[in-house]
């Protein structure tokens, strides 16, 4: 297994993609974050004191953005494989097809927790700098944003581990599939279309259920600090589900790299 | 190192096309074994069935005995090239032998040993997509040598190689066999490998139709006939007929003659006082020898030109 | 180029995948539209008790006035003094302006003209032909009726006046009710937090002095005398005083047709967002698919004009696109709306919608063109980028993400976003006009035709860049 991770590792970071990636997900996440937290402030709301505003959740929403390059990165990861033929040679050097996914997935993992970090500390460091300026100040209720604070820390720790499931998602799908585009295609639609899809449904409870079940949705919630009775799932419990759901991807993907020829 | 391949009654099928129907045969070491068969044969089905690529409906491939997926370091007992082009076009030369060195537990210096062995020193730097078809072959090839395997699986390893590098690779392929390996390789030009196979497995549709060592087949093939070169033609024909051999008019001066030795041809020549300049034992190629076997087992042929 | 557009079309249809990608979308189309129509109910017609316009639509036609009847043909004049607001703010859509009614049961036909400090003066009939007049500061309003035509005019100073409306209520009776009337809509405050919005609304009431207050012929019918009252219901009661020369009146509520709360023909179209995500992968596929096996290079050699390659696979994945895209929206319409009507999503609150409205037959052919679109644009990212991860990439985040995000930031930020992104062209579906048109509904603030255009407009450029860079790059 060993040698397996120390193959994984040089493949992954002798590919100038992978950095790329890497710093699409900090910057993404920091850049988005702060345009949104940028354009909003509290003259919308009656008086800032009484702006329900969730900042954490606000300055952490640049992870809508940055999870595509997490997503890409870990398909193209098992999938690239497929389109150079590469995949023989690397089952040739670890037969064991089992090893080979969990090396893939332990290297990627650790990468994307490692940028999501990195992501996660600047959209804060950025909100931090933002927010007073917007109105959201200590006198209206907004203390600058710490990780001390337990919310905030639970917050961004989650965001982080969104992440990283969200490449296990990508991973387990890619090995499933075998092809970058379906794949790619399989895991956005996943994301993105399903939260828009659920709002457009009429009923509210359906909107609910869905909500719940979707992965962006239910594995977000971990980033909510005010409001959280409003929220269709838990926190813990949407990262739970997202957790469900890159489960069962690898587990599917394992099942078909090792079963079916390379 | 005494570690062989071994097939046994071998077969798979790709939905209702039998790749390969019940092959065995055994790779031994010290001599290497070429594979050789039309397209579509079944060459590259097979070798991936060694390598634990492609699961067989029946039968087993053994190397040293065991299947491939259970040995705890394959790389280090078999060494494969079966698509030089199966490489991230954006990694580098270098450190695509690199993560399969360290796949592998193979030392750092192992890759710098292989590249000067197959002579990529100068564009080990290049990144693969940059490389020359030659060159990314030569990749492959450092790839397969990486963990000093005693068993070699090489598919088609003279591609896109120029004179040259033929030569070299029939080189190396020879220095590999004497160093007791196990050498596979698989062709469909047997121009390449003449010169450098000990022994020969021919298929076609799938099933084994030779498995014979190289001397013997030439030895089969090449029967034994004489080309005379002599500006009396007509007189040495009937001549050399009489004398109980088949000939035949294969140029304006030229017969060819089957059925008489060589120095049987010559005597009877300067007996009657027939002059020639040429009396040459003709020796079969190992293409002619494996045309005319494999006549019957060609899957994928073009109707032959001038021929009924 | 008829050659090259075969070629193209033989490529297309030739790979199984691809085909394959085209079926998806249909059926994903339909079957999501499907769903979504099964999982959707609605109880608004169990407490829908708006009155039925003149054309059988929703209307709330609540307002206060102060009338007398009118016989036979003549005018009612009057000018607006003041405006301002009793309970409440003062709306921008606070009426107060003369009516002409055919009776006083709400929803019965009527032309009127008025002054709202948010949009000035206005002509308006039936519930709708709202007709902007002049500028600011003309206060005489003025309606005249001659057989079944009624003329609204304004002036500023009661001598020069300039018609602004017209419109023939077929049938009109004899005698009808005209007078002054004040109407004064709910405030509507929306509060965004974060992910989640609050609708909050409360009824207003305005006021209106009027004075210089003239019918004519005044005698028409004799007896006639001004008494007042409210006009349907208004959710604050109304009053009027008669002063010297005019009255002052005050009221509260609206002339305006009720939009149904949902877009019935767009929630039946919302597969078309899953059907995309099949027809991105087609269109980029189509074209990186021959970088990565360098059959691009065969295909140049074939036809060296690189433009008309490119204009010739845009056109066939276009049309097929279409032409399933049609098939696919027809069908999820068609299969939806029974689905809907049983859920509660039928009159009166929704109307029906048929493929014979003008909106709705927009909403579904529409929709078949964005696919149709998002296909060559997916083709033209696969062109710049080569590369299908990309492309693929590209194409998704353009047009999903700005939904997700509109819908977070505050309501300017995200219409604005809205605005400038492909993912306008989803407003092509829209057949109901919103009071409060907020992105997480899917609603989007420029009408229907705008939006497509930003998309055409995205498309445009990309396939330019696309068609620059082919004929730029080596193969």
């Amino acid at each position: 297994m060993r040698q397996a991770l120390a193959a994984e590792w040089t493949k992954l970071r002798t590919v100038s993609s992978a950095a790329w990636l890497v710093v699409a997900v900090v910057g993404c996440t920091v850049l988005l974050g702060s345009a949104m937290t940028a354009s909003v402030d509290t003259s919308q709301c009656p008086s800032p004191a009484s702006c329900q505003e969730d900042t954490v959740r606000l300055v952490l929403a640049g992870v809508w953005v940055g999870q595509v390059a997490v997503v890409v990165m870990a398909v193209l990861a098992v999938t690239n494989e497929y389109d150079t033929g590469m995949i023989q040679t690397t089952l040739a050097a670890t037969p064991r097809r089992g090893t080979v996914l969990l090396a893939k997935a332990a290297v990627v993992t650790a990468t994307v927790l490692a940028g999501g970090t990195a992501g996660v500390i600047g959209s804060l460091a950025a909100g931090r700098a933002i927010l007073p300026g917007n109105g959201f100040t200590e006198a209206n209720g907004y203390p600058p944003l710490s990780v001390t604070d337990e919310p905030t820390l639970r917050a961004a720790g989650g965001t982080v581990l969104y992440l990283g499931l969200v490449a296990l998602l990508g991973l387990g799908l890619g090995a499933a599939v075998r092809d970058t585009a379906g794949a790619l295609l399989g895991v956005l639609t996943l994301l993105y279309v399903a939260p828009v899809v659920a709002a457009l449904v009429g009923d509210p409870a359906w909107q609910a259920r869905l909500q719940k079940v979707a992965p962006m949705t239910a594995g977000l919630a971990i980033q909510a600090t005010r409001g959280l009775e409003r929220l269709p799932i838990g926190p813990w419990a949407g990262l739970g589900v997202l957790a469900a759901w890159a489960g069962t991807a690898m587990l599917l993907g394992a099942v078909v790299l090792q079963v079916r020829d390379a | 190192m005494s570690t062989t391949i071994e097939l046994r009654d071998l077969r798979k099928r790709y939905g209702r096309t039998v790749a390969v129907d019940g092959l065995s045969f055994t790779v031994a070491p010290g001599e290497v074994t070429a594979f050789v068969g039309p397209n579509g044969a079944g060459k590259s089905t097979t070798m991936r069935m060694i390598l634990g690529l492609d699961a067989p409906d029946e039968g087993a491939a053994l190397v040293g005995g065991q299947r491939y997926r259970s040995l705890p370091s394959p790389l280090r007992v078999v060494g494969a090239l079966l698509d030089a082009g199966a490489v991230h076009p954006g990694r580098r030369a270098r450190d695509h032998l690199l993560w399969m060195a360290r796949a592998a537990g193979l030392p750092r210096g192992r890759v710098e040993e292989v590249v000067e062995l197959v002579g990529l020193g100068p564009v080990a730097g290049r990144r693969a997509g940059a490389l020359s078809l030659g060159m990314r072959q030569r990749l492959g090839l450092a790839g397969a040598l990486l963990g000093d395997p005693p068993v070699l699986v090489l598919d088609e390893p003279a591609n896109g190689l120029d004179p040259q590098g033929i030569v070299w690779i029939r080189g190396l392929l020879r220095s590999l066999a004497a160093d007791g390996r196990a050498v596979l390789v698989s062709s469909h030009l047997m121009s390449e490998l003449e010169g450098s196979a000990d022994h020969l497995v021919a298929i076609g549709r799938g099933r084994l139709v030779a498995d014979t060592s190289v001397r013997d087949l030439l030895a089969a093939a090449s029967g034994d006939r004489v080309v005379v070169r002599t500006a009396q033609r007509t007189e040495a024909m009937t001549l050399l007929a009489n004398a109980g051999a088949t000939v035949s008019a294969t140029g304006r001066e030229v017969v060819t003659v089957s059925g008489l030795p060589a120095e049987r041809i010559v005597a009877l020549l300067s007996q009657r006082g027939l002059a020639f300049s040429e009396v040459a034992a003709h020796r079969a190629s190992l293409e002619e020898a494996y045309m005319e076997l494999t006549r019957d087992a060609v899957e994928f042929g073009a109707p032959a030109t001038g021929e009924a | 180029m008829g050659r090259l557009l075969l070629a193209e079309w033989t490529k297309l249809a030739s790979v199984p995948r691809w085909v394959a990608a085209i079926v998806a979308a249909v059926v994903l189309t339909v079957l999501v539209g499907l769903l979504g129509a099964a999982s959707s109910t609605s109880d608004a017609n169990r407490h829908w008790d708006f009155a039925v316009g003149p054309d059988g639509r929703s209307v709330r036609d609540d307002f206060h006035l102060a009338h007398r009847p009118l016989a036979g043909d003549g005018s009612v004049t009057a000018r607006v003094a003041s405006q301002a607001g009793l309970v409440g703010e003062l709306q921008d859509r606070a009426r107060a302006g003369v009516i002409l009614k055919e009776g006083l049961e709400p929803g019965s036909r009527y032309a009127a003209m008025m002054v709202t400090p948010g949009h000035g003066v206005r002509f308006q009939a039936n519930f709708a032909d709202e007709v902007a007049g002049g500028g600011t500061g003309a206060r005489w309003l003025r309606l005249t009726r001659f057989g079944s035509v009624v003329d609204g005019y304004e002036s500023a100073d009661g001598t020069a006046w300039r018609r602004v409306g017209t419109v023939d209520l077929a049938g009109l009776p004899s005698t009808v009710q005209v007078g002054l009337f004040v109407a004064s809509p709910d405030a509507v405050q929306v509060t965004r937090q974060f992910g989640s919005v609050g609708i909050g609304g409360h009824p207003t009431a305005a006021t209106a002095t009027f004075d210089n207050v003239r019918v004519e012929p005044a005698g028409s019918p004799p007896g006639a005398s001004w008494t007042d009252r409210d006009v349907g219901r208004p959710a604050l009661e109304g009053d009027a005083t008669e002063r010297a020369g005019g009255f002052t009146v005050s009221g509260s509520g609206d002339l305006a047709v009720v939009p149904p709360e949902d877009d019935v023909v767009r929630l039946s179209l919302t597969g078309v967002l899953v059907g995309l995500m099949a027809v991105v992968g087609l269109g980029v596929l189509s074209i990186t698919s021959e970088y990565k096996r360098g059959m691009i290079r065969t295909t140049f050699a074939a036809s060296p004009r690189r433009g008309r390659v490119l204009a010739a696979k845009a056109l066939v994945l276009g049309g097929a696109t279409f032409v399933a895209g049609l098939v696919a929206c027809l069908a999820a319409f068609l299969l939806a709306q029974p689905t809907l009507r049983a859920n509660g999503y039928g009159p009166p609150a929704f109307p029906r919608a048929s493929l014979a409205d003008g909106p709705v037959l927009r909403a579904v052919i529409g929709s078949a063109a964005v696919l149709a679109l998002v296909a060559v644009l997916g083709l033209a990212a696969g062109a710049i980028l080569r590369r299908s991860a990309g492309a693929i990439t590209a194409v998704i985040l353009l047009l999903v993400l700005p939904q997700l995000v509109a819908a977070a930031l505050p309501v300017s930020a995200g219409r604005w976003l809205q605005r400038l992104t492909p993912s306008a062209g989803f407003a092509i579906q829209q057949t109901v006009e919103r009071g409060l048109c907020l992105p997480e509904d899917g609603c989007f603030p420029e009408g229907p035709w705008l939006g497509f255009g930003v998309l055409c407009a995205y498309v445009a450029v990309a396939l330019a860049v696309a068609f620059w860079l082919l004929r730029r790059r080596d193969a």
